[in-house]
């Protein structure tokens, strides 16, 4: 039982900032594809900057690239007239090729052991931080409200004499950050940075974001939820239920079927912020 | 013209990162070319290379023609392959060769089916939907090759191998030439697609949708039905790629059947912008790109170079769309 809930936790923990990334970047309007992208750039930075100027580093390192790549997609959607969805797909493109480049290209292949980084705890206390600072960021102050202000409609945002682009800049850093923390934690949990290890874990996090209809509070739930059926995958692995082995490719697959269900919209109605994707 | 710079922007993008790489760019200029171009033999792989592009590149065209984004080409093409074989295993010679393209083409529309269908009634975005039942397409045909479906003499997973009559004929067959007929089809395909688009209701209805749903809706389109036939017909075509890779090239199926075929034509797709016709030459340079892309890993170049390169292509020819429409404005 403990085991369980250990287990949803540290699985959790990624889904709950990416989904806070992605709460950050489509409040304020931008869609975010790309947040698969960003989480596993940040896993290879962290991992190559880890190993050779220690872990603090590593981390901030990671947050730095995904910050980067959170401003290209802006500038590639604010400046550019970029689609969105465009824009993010090939920054997750150029993400997983370069990284797999990178990686193979910077690290030393005869290297073995964890890679040393910040303990796993550190990451789980910003899982937990992020998610209630955003809630009073967006309940209680001026920035919160221009935020949703920028993403609900940017026309009249613009009117009553707020600057969309620059929120949205602003709020494209904030993502920037969480995905880097994302994707830093999943070098942190496992030790070793591997091709593409995110494993969707960018797109199940925007699901639980369209799941908690763009809410912070509900998206949390919607990732432990998440983290949740992913644990089922190290539990349940070739053990029987009620006398079916059921293999370990169906408890894989769990969550990504759980996404598409979520999609589906069985859950709950859709409360998609109103300018999503305008300019 | 736009088509000629960014072949151009692809290949020096190529170049370039190899060259960042640190692998000297003469030296990955003719191990590309000689690679991918430079013998008979090569050229024969380049063009082997190309088919799958070309179908998967004409199922993401399709649905990109309808303002869709079909990145489950990959699991359809996988389910597709994998159907195929199993049929053409069941059914021996020339009518299993015909089910069993039936079958990838049914694997992949069916595939496709749960995506399209958020996507059309419920406004699931349907990359995340689909690049979900990617991950899906690869964990089930890995269980189903590893254990139910694998042959019963063989170690790894996969399946036993279709005997000669009930595969793909070769168009051209004297080595070091070979040249399958698989290629044709996919030729044929995109002639048909090129026509069906521009003289038919049905594909300006879709293209209408594509530019503008709430016009389309206004113009009497039904939005919702069209991007569901989108998305299946987008998959079949995907299923009819794997199928033919499976019928035509590999015989079998397997664990790892797709190298990433799903993701490259998406970029093959991007770069033809509008014109069916362009799916063709975009498919052969993504094509050369990968056949040479093969010989340069002799000289330690990742493979995740293709990808890399792929994503900013596609960057690159949207910022270019946006600067012409800018400018048209």
């Amino acid at each position: 039982m403990l085991n369980t809930v250990l287990l949803t936790l540290s699985m959790a923990t990624p889904l709950v900032l990416a989904a806070m990334a992605g709460y950050c970047s489509e409040r304020s309007g931008v869609i975010n594809i790309g947040l698969e992208g960003k989480m596993l750039m940040a896993a290879c930075v962290s991992a190559l900057v880890s190993i050779s100027h220690g872990p603090v580093l590593g981390v901030l390192a990671a947050i730095l690239a995904a910050i980067i790549m959170s401003l290209v997609h802006w500038l590639a959607t604010q400046r550019f007239g970029i689609d969105h969805v465009i824009s993010g797909m090939s920054l997750n493109a150029i993400s997983a090729g370069a990284t797999n480049f990178m990686f193979t290209r910077f690290s030393d292949p005869d290297r073995s052991g964890r890679i040393g980084t910040l303990p796993p705890l550190f990451y789980q206390v910003c899982a937990i931080a992020a998610p209630l600072a955003l809630l009073v960021y967006v309940a209680k102050t001026r920035g919160g409200l221009w935020l949703v202000a920028a993403g609900s409609d940017p026309e009249k945002a613009r009117l009553a004499g707020l600057q969309p682009d620059r929120i949205r800049l602003f709020a494209l850093i904030a993502t920037g950050l969480f995905s880097g923390l994302a994707g830093a934690y999943l070098v942190a949990d496992t030790g070793v940075f591997t091709d593409n290890m995110t494993a969707g874990r960018g797109y199940i996090a925007l699901a639980a974001l369209i799941l908690g209809g763009w809410r912070v509070g509900q998206t949390a739930l919607a990732c432990l939820a998440f983290g949740f059926l992913s644990s089922l995958n190290l539990l349940f692995q070739g053990t029987d239920l009620a006398g079916v082995a059921l293999p370990s490719e169906f408890w894989t697959s769990l969550p990504y079927l759980a996404t598409v269900i979520a999609l589906a919209g069985f859950l709950g109605k859709q409360r998609t912020p109103a300018g999503l994707g305008k300019t | 013209m736009k088509q000629v710079v960014l072949i151009v922007a692809c290949v020096v993008a190529f170049i370039g990162m190899l060259v960042l790489g640190g692998i000297s760019p003469v030296e990955a200029a003719q191990t590309l070319f000689t690679g991918s171009l430079g013998s008979p033999r090569a050229i024969s792989g380049s063009l082997k290379e190309t088919t799958p592009l070309l179908l998967a590149g004409l199922g993401v065209f399709f649905a990109l023609r309808a303002g869709l984004f079909n990145i489950g080409i990959e699991g359809q093409f996988l389910l597709g392959g994998f159907a195929s074989a199993l049929v053409a295993l069941a059914v021996p010679g020339p009518a299993g060769l015909l089910l069993a393209m039936v079958a990838g083409i049914a694997a992949g529309a069916l595939w496709a089916l749960p995506a399209g269908w958020i996507r059309a009634y419920r406004n699931g975005h349907e990359v995340i939907t689909t690049i979900m039942l990617n991950s899906v397409a690869v964990a089930l045909t890995d269980f189903l090759v590893a254990g139910p479906a694998r042959a019963a003499n063989q170690t790894g997973a996969t399946t036993a191998t279709i005997p000669t009559s009930g595969r793909l004929p070769a168009l051209l067959n004297s080595p070091p030439w070979n040249v399958s007929s698989g290629l044709l089809l996919g030729l044929i395909l995109c002639g048909v697609m090129a026509w069906w688009m521009k003289r038919r209701v049905a594909g300006y209805e879709l293209q209408a949708v594509g530019a503008n749903p709430s016009a389309a809706e206004f113009a009497g389109i039904n939005v919702r039905k069209v991007r569901l036939n989108a998305m299946l017909i987008s998959g079949a075509i995907g299923g009819l790629g794997g199928a033919i890779q499976t019928l035509a090239f590999e015989g079998r199926f397997y664990q790892g059947f797709s190298p990433g075929y799903g993701f490259d034509s998406l970029g093959v797709a991007l770069l033809a912008g509008s014109n069916a016709l362009l799916v063709v030459p975009m498919s052969l340079l993504f094509g050369v790109l990968s056949k040479g892309g093969t010989s340069l890993l002799i000289l330690g170049v990742p493979k995740g170079l293709t990808n890399l390169v792929a994503g900013l292509v596609i960057l690159i020819s949207a910022t270019i769309r946006y600067r012409r429409q800018a400018q048209d404005a």
